[in-house]
């Protein structure tokens, strides 16, 4: 068994079909493909990629996805969810970034997106685009060790693979020594030792972002290994592999 | 400095007056309010301008978040769909009976309120509507104070008080990049502690009695206070004034008469 994890394509379809390439060439067949958000952005053709993922070919694996702060902001403007007219977006892109969100999206296409999970739970790992708190939310290696260490207890995962800091990284966090003792009106209960075994943070990489490269993560369960992909597309191709 | 905290007085003047005079034979030198000073009691006015007249620096609560904002919290408001419905029932009769000066004053409180290494907050730092039960994972707990940047983490709503204290925090972190760089590093912490002070008007530890704090800045001592006062007093009250008869019968027990959520950490989608 073996997964493709990646996340922000952000409208770059070239570098998805590169990276889809990839997976295709692997000499352990992935089993599963899972994309954690951000299939959307405001470099690309966003409606391209979202017809790929939608339009499976034969012998490709469905592509499980899942919605991501692209997404989201999209939701916003069409006044599906959250707050009204993307304040998020219009903060960091300014209205020429919310109007072009808008013009790249069909109506159609927000309804496929809205019927996107937040989530994956497989196995021990839960796969995500920020994390149970919000798809705001950005973990990467110098986040707080215990903020990480929360966002996996709230996970209920061994695993949590990530994908909005658009990093490739592994962040193991054990939390093995805490001590709390509870008073209450009647009485000082017993001390309880906390002390839990390690748990992993992923992060997984982007796809669309850098153009000509692109990253993503492959995963074996029954090895619980990551190994990191960076594929090089356009002129010059290069394939980089880490194992982690 | 002796501090008094205390939170969830929702309308109850009884027990906030009989909570007050005991502040006051504690010789506390300055009182903090966590929020919740309406909902459920037949006095959320008279409480308000209570609060006001004394300047207690005080801040809000999910009851007083909702009067101002509506009802729009999901399911965690609530321990319970049965709570929730009751709630609700509440929430209706409190909107009629508030003044529009009190209305303004629960909007204008802030989130969280700081005293030197103290954080004050009702539900959660995350949330008024997130539960800091005593049973919550040491971590997370942990990181809740640790998020606040305080030592001591005052909090409420919950209506059961409690301290906790968390010591000798530790967690190893390895971090694997792909270009190969490795590092590790160890986070340990002091001691931190969460404070619940429990509820002045409507009590949930199986006792009648208002609940607070006492807290000496100076030799960080915490004592639970528990204050008797005429309840049935109370409870005649919210039955002359048509709320729900389950509110004074719960008064009366210091019940929550509710079973449990499911996931009370869960964080408001609202």
């Amino acid at each position: 068994m073996q997964w493709a994890i990646l996340s922000g394509i952000e409208g770059n379809l070239a570098a998805y079909e590169a990276v889809l390439q990839d997976i295709r060439r692997q000499h352990s067949s992935v089993t599963a493909l899972y994309v954690l958000g951000d299939v959307i952005g405001l470099k690309g053709d966003n409606e391209a990629v979202i017809q790929r993922l939608r339009s499976r070919r034969n012998g490709e694996l469905e592509p499980q996805v899942c919605r991501g702060w692209w997404e989201e902001q999209c939701f916003s403007l069409y006044g599906l969810t959250g707050l009204p007219k993307a304040p998020e977006l219009m903060a960091q892109f300014g209205s020429d970034g919310v109007k072009h969100l808008w013009e790249s999206v069909s109506r159609e296409s927000v309804h496929w997106l809205r019927s996107l999970h937040f989530g994956f739970h497989e196995l021990d790992c839960l796969l995500i685009h920020g994390s149970t708190v919000s798809y705001r939310d950005e973990l990467t290696p110098d986040t707080p060790a215990i903020q990480l260490c929360d966002r996996l207890i709230r996970a209920d995962a061994n695993t949590l693979f990530c994908g909005r800091s658009g990093l490739a990284f592994a962040c193991w966090i054990t939390p093995y020594q805490l001590r709390s003792t509870v008073t209450t009106l009647d009485a000082t209960q017993s001390p309880i030792e906390y002390g839990k075994t390690p748990r992993r943070i992923a992060g997984v990489g982007n796809v669309g972002r850098t153009s000509g490269k692109a990253g993503y993560a492959l995963y074996r369960p029954g090895t619980n290994s990551i190994q990191f992909k960076t594929v090089t597309y356009g002129a010059v191709r290069d394939f980089a592999v880490t194992e982690r | 400095m002796k501090l008094a905290v205390m939170s969830c007085i929702h309308g109850n003047y009884e027990a906030l007056n009989a909570v007050l005079s005991d502040i006051d034979a504690q010789k506390a030198d300055q009182i903090y309010c966590l929020g919740d000073l309406v909902g459920y009691g037949p006095h959320p006015n008279a409480v308000v301008e209570m609060i006001r007249s004394l300047d207690i620096p005080t801040c809000q609560g999910c009851w007083d978040e909702d009067i101002v904002e509506g009802l729009n919290a999901c399911e965690c408001s609530y321990p319970s769909q049965l709570a929730e419905k009751r709630g609700h029932l509440a929430h209706e009769w409190t909107n009629r009976a508030i003044h529009p000066e009190v209305r303004e004053y629960l909007a204008s409180l802030p989130m969280t309120l700081r005293q030197d290494n103290l954080c004050f907050v009702h539900g959660s730092p995350n949330s008024q509507h997130e539960y800091l039960l005593p049973s919550m994972d040491g971590f997370t707990a942990l990181e809740r104070v640790l998020s606040t940047e305080a030592d001591v983490l005052f909090c409420g709503h919950t209506h059961v008080p409690y301290v906790r204290d968390l010591a000798n925090g530790c967690l190893q972190v390895r971090v694997l990049h792909p270009d190969g760089v490795e590092r590790e590093h160890q986070f340990s912490t002091p001691l931190k502690r969460i404070i619940n002070v429990g509820s002045v008007g409507e009590p949930r530890h199986g006792r009648p009695n208002a609940t607070y704090v006492l807290y000496d800045t100076d030799t960080a001592q915490v004592v639970l206070r528990e204050v008797s006062y005429d309840y049935e007093r109370t409870c005649a009250d919210i039955i002359a004034k048509g709320l729900p008869l389950i509110f004074a019968w719960r008064l009366a027990r210091g019940l929550e008469f509710a079973e449990r959520a499911d996931d009370p950490s869960h964080i408001c989608q609202r």
